[in-house]
């Protein structure tokens, strides 16, 4: 069974952000690593290739400057190999265009199951799932906490508020996957040294078949009209216990209407 | 020349400092305070294949060398869980077993190590510190067995090893009048094996111990490499041993800085950051040359062992690494706590409990005096005191 997994490599959360002043865009500059949300898929995926007993882990991922260090990472955990599809044509897409993308270039992999996270760390629309599931025309499970495969149908535990509700869908399909979905192990020293020969495949937007017209700054329907710093978080309200603490705590709890 | 750390290099410590974050220096310093060990992460981080990254891919191991291991040993310390026991298990044993044991030992022994179990080393005695010449602990040869007869001192994790490998005197070379050296694999719950802890003021899992050897029978095939030649297989281990005694050193010393400079940028008392002071920020950024300067040494000497350099001058990097090493983390621990005024003493801000560590990596594995004399000898061509 091949998995196709997508994967976004991000600047170093660990490392303070900048966003360029006149495109409103976060610089990509400096240390880049494989999302972490997008870790869980990869481990998922060897997973289910190794249980299916054959197929591979295949990641696609769009990035500028050809970056793939975060792509040696999941490649070193264990994937086969990748698609990097990096185009200065592409700076300044928006979801749709991306999830454009991304979609073209599955479709060169032959995918059985398509893998994504639920969300980007840097980014955080969430929306690309969902449409690259549209644009393949592909069923779509969101927010797995569980994932098996039976024969040609996907079997998933669909995290909700409440618990989660068990959904099957017939292969091929795209499922995004939470966090809770499986533990991703770290990239072994011999996987390290392994991703060095294993191939990342790179491609430019006319490859896919796409017009630059469509996608970037000239293809985006989205804008960003303003950025604002995040409001500081308020200091908490400190509670002397003068003998009514916990009476007062209820009270407070009540007025948040959470009890 | 190449001075920037490879993909590869970067990849393996963020796994690795991925991984003992998880742990992180309250971890250490609970189970260091409780008596209790580290098991958990050592053994992730075995199971992992980070403990045998220099090991031979042939007996388990990553197929690395002791750059790889230098990255793990101190990504692990700068996370704050400074682990002595890879310089002893996965430096120096391995190295010197990969080297000098024969196919059987190989495969007896270093698929476990590579895996993570422990193997400890006991060379130093209490009339032989420094000097391994006078190494009175001695191995008789008794038909199949060999007798093992005397007493070693400050051997650490003794209590949570598997094996040791015990440097012993087999003979005196008649023209020297030195001791001739042999080195045996020793199961730590050998009959006639006595130990008794050192009570120390370091703050780590590892615990110290003497050993007193009343006759231990050690099979003939436990004896590793050739009878009499151990003096010179020990020092291929002891290269490995400086250079990732050296890395915790720096480990301590990233580990510290970090927590400094988070401290200097946030604590506020007379309306600006106290990193705004340069009191403050100047002892930081002297603290971090120093360390960048012996972390660069450290990944020289790392490279010409790797890359079978010459003894002397691959000896020479490691002595010059361990020293700049321990000094460059004793400056950026004294440096942090400093800048944390009274807190650097709080527990809670986990720096003051590493001192007794740090300090000791002046001492051991090789003495700030010793590294001085084969400087001052072995490079400048100046005579011998001893």
């Amino acid at each position: 069974m091949n998995v196709v997994v997508c994967v976004k490599q991000i600047p170093d959360p660990a490392t303070p952000g900048e966003l360029d002043a006149s495109t409103k865009t976060l610089r990509r500059s400096g240390s880049i690593i494989l999302d972490d949300s997008d870790a869980y898929g990869v481990e998922m995926g060897l997973q289910l290739a190794d249980k299916a007993g054959g197929g591979e882990v295949i990641l696609v991922s769009m990035a500028p400057n050809n970056e793939n260090k975060g792509l040696r990472t999941a490649l070193a955990m264990g994937a086969a190999k990748a698609l990097l599809i990096s185009d200065e044509a592409l700076a300044g897409s928006d979801a749709l265009s991306t999830a454009k993308v991304l979609a073209k270039a599955i479709e060169r992999a032959d995918a059985d199951l398509i893998l994504t996270a639920t969300e980007s760390t840097d980014g955080y629309t969430g929306t690309i799932p969902a449409q690259v599931a549209e644009l393949l025309g592909l069923p779509m499970v969101t927010f797995a906490k569980h994932i098996e495969v039976d024969g040609d149908r996907v079997k998933v535990q669909r995290q909700t508020e409440a618990g989660y509700d068990e959904v099957e869908s017939p292969l091929p399909a795209v499922v995004s996957v939470t966090a809770g979905v499986v533990e991703p192990r770290y990239p072994s020293f011999k996987g390290i040294m392994a991703a060095k020969g294993k191939p990342v495949d790179e491609l430019k937007v006319a490859d896919l078949g796409l017009d630059a017209g469509q996608v970037g700054w000239a293809g985006a329907r989205q804008e960003i009209a303003d950025v604002s710093a995040a409001e500081e978080r308020k200091a908490g309200e400190i509670v002397e216990d003068e003998g009514d603490g916990a009476e007062r705590i209820v009270a407070f709890l009540e007025q948040l209407k959470v009890i | 020349m190449e001075f920037s750390e490879s993909a590869e290099h970067q990849m393996l410590r963020r796994a690795v400092g991925d991984l003992t974050a998880k742990y992180g220096h309250e971890y250490f310093l609970e189970r260091a305070r409780s008596g209790g060990k580290t098991t958990e992460l050592w053994n992730e981080l075995g199971r992992n294949g980070f403990l045998g990254v220099g090991l031979p891919e042939e007996y388990g191991g990553g197929g690395g060398g002791i750059s790889e291991l230098a990255v793990v040993c101190e990504e692990v310390a700068a996370q704050g869980c400074p682990l002595l026991l890879i310089l002893v298990s996965a430096a120096i044993c391995a190295e010197v077993i990969t080297r000098f044991g024969n196919e059987d030992q190989k495969r007896a022994w270093l698929p476990g190590l590579a895996r993570g179990d422990k193997m400890v080393f006991a060379i130093t005695e209490p009339d032989a510190g420094s000097n391994s010449h006078k190494v009175a602990t001695t191995a008789t040869r008794d038909g199949d067995v060999y007798r093992l007869r005397g007493t070693k001192t400050y051997i650490s994790g003794v209590d949570e090893a598997d094996r040791m490998l015990v440097v012993t005197r087999t003979g005196v070379d008649e023209i020297t009048g030195h001791a001739q050296l042999s080195l045996f694999v020793v199961d730590t719950d050998a009959p006639r094996l006595e130990r008794t802890l050192i009570p120390t003021e370091i703050t780590a899992p590892e615990r110290q111990f003497q050993l007193f050897f009343e006759d231990v029978e050690v099979p003939a095939d436990r004896l590793v490499g050739e009878e009499g030649a151990g003096l010179r297989q020990v020092f291929f281990g002891l290269n490995p041993e400086r250079i990732t005694g050296a890395c915790i050193s720096t480990g301590i010393g990233r580990y510290a800085l970090a927590k400094a400079a988070a401290y200097a940028r946030e604590r506020s008392v007379w309306g600006v950051p106290i990193g705004t002071h340069q009191g403050v920020s100047h002892p930081l950024a002297t603290a971090k040359i120093e360390l960048e300067l012996a972390r660069l040494m450290t990944t020289k000497a790392a490279w010409l062992h790797d890359h079978d350099a010459d003894r002397n001058v691959a000896g020479e990097a490691a002595n010059m690494a361990k020293y700049a090493a321990a000094e460059a983390g004793l400056h950026c621990l004294d440096a942090a706590i400093q800048t944390h005024g009274g807190n650097g003493m709080a527990s809670e801000y986990g720096l003051a409990d590493l001192w007794g560590l740090a300090r000791l990596l002046r001492i051991a594995p090789v003495s700030r005096e010793m590294v001085l004399n084969f400087v001052a000898q072995q490079t400048l061509g100046l005579p011998k005191s001893y």
